[in-house]
């Protein structure tokens, strides 16, 4: 989405990404198992429900090693301002949504929705980014 | 910033993509740096000097 496969760098996010992603999905359907089998609790229990949020935190990792990788300072230019994006977007949804529960009927946010959101806004900062260099 | 990046890019009959290869960047990045929208580093303008054999003052002019 951020980078072509056309050099070293972005081939090396891309593959990252997509362990990071499939590791995100292995891990969580294994701690909804193991809660599921083994009702845990105690440590075990705060470990396997960590378990999922590990890849995650992998994937922002791949980010900044992507970004201390490319060569091409115009696409770490157009990466870092969608990130900034990002960052803004979700800081800005969150911080409405949090005064929308405590002053009306507003449903809590599920916290993990917080990732999501903050790359459906990278992405979306990306496409006006993107456009501006057109 | 101005630059002549087309007209010296013209004279040797080099495509966008060509530069890009030569410089190692994308495509995008030689449209973006020759359209004035993306102001280059200066190891980069010092690469594309040395790539056309002239100066960075040569190919860059700081008019608006």
């Amino acid at each position: 989405m951020f980078c072509s496969a056309n050099n070293p760098a972005s081939r090396r996010y891309i593959i990252r990404s997509v362990i990071s992603a499939g590791l995100v999905i292995l891990f969580a359907v294994f701690a909804a198992v193991s809660f599921h089998l083994w009702h845990l609790h105690g440590a075990p229990a705060y470990l396997v429900a960590i378990l999922p949020a590990l890849p995650i935190l992998g994937a922002l990792v791949a980010t900044g090693i992507y970004l201390k990788e490319e060569k091409d300072e115009f696409q770490r230019n157009l990466l870092v301002q969608s990130l900034l994006g990002g960052i803004g977007g979700t800081l800005a949804l969150t911080t409405i949504w949090g005064y929308l529960e405590d002053f009306t009927k507003t449903p809590r946010m599920d916290l993990i929705s917080v990732y999501a959101w903050f790359w459906i806004f990278v992405g979306v900062s990306y496409g006006v980014v993107r456009r501006r260099y057109r | 910033m101005k630059n002549r990046l087309k007209v010296l890019r013209a004279e040797r009959n080099w495509s966008q993509a060509d530069l890009a290869q030569k410089l190692e960047v994308s495509r995008q990045s030689v449209n973006a740096v020759e359209t004035g929208k993306f102001d280059p580093s200066l190891p980069l303008a010092f690469k594309l000097a040395r790539l056309f054999e002239t100066t960075i003052e040569e190919i860059f002019s700081d008019e608006a």
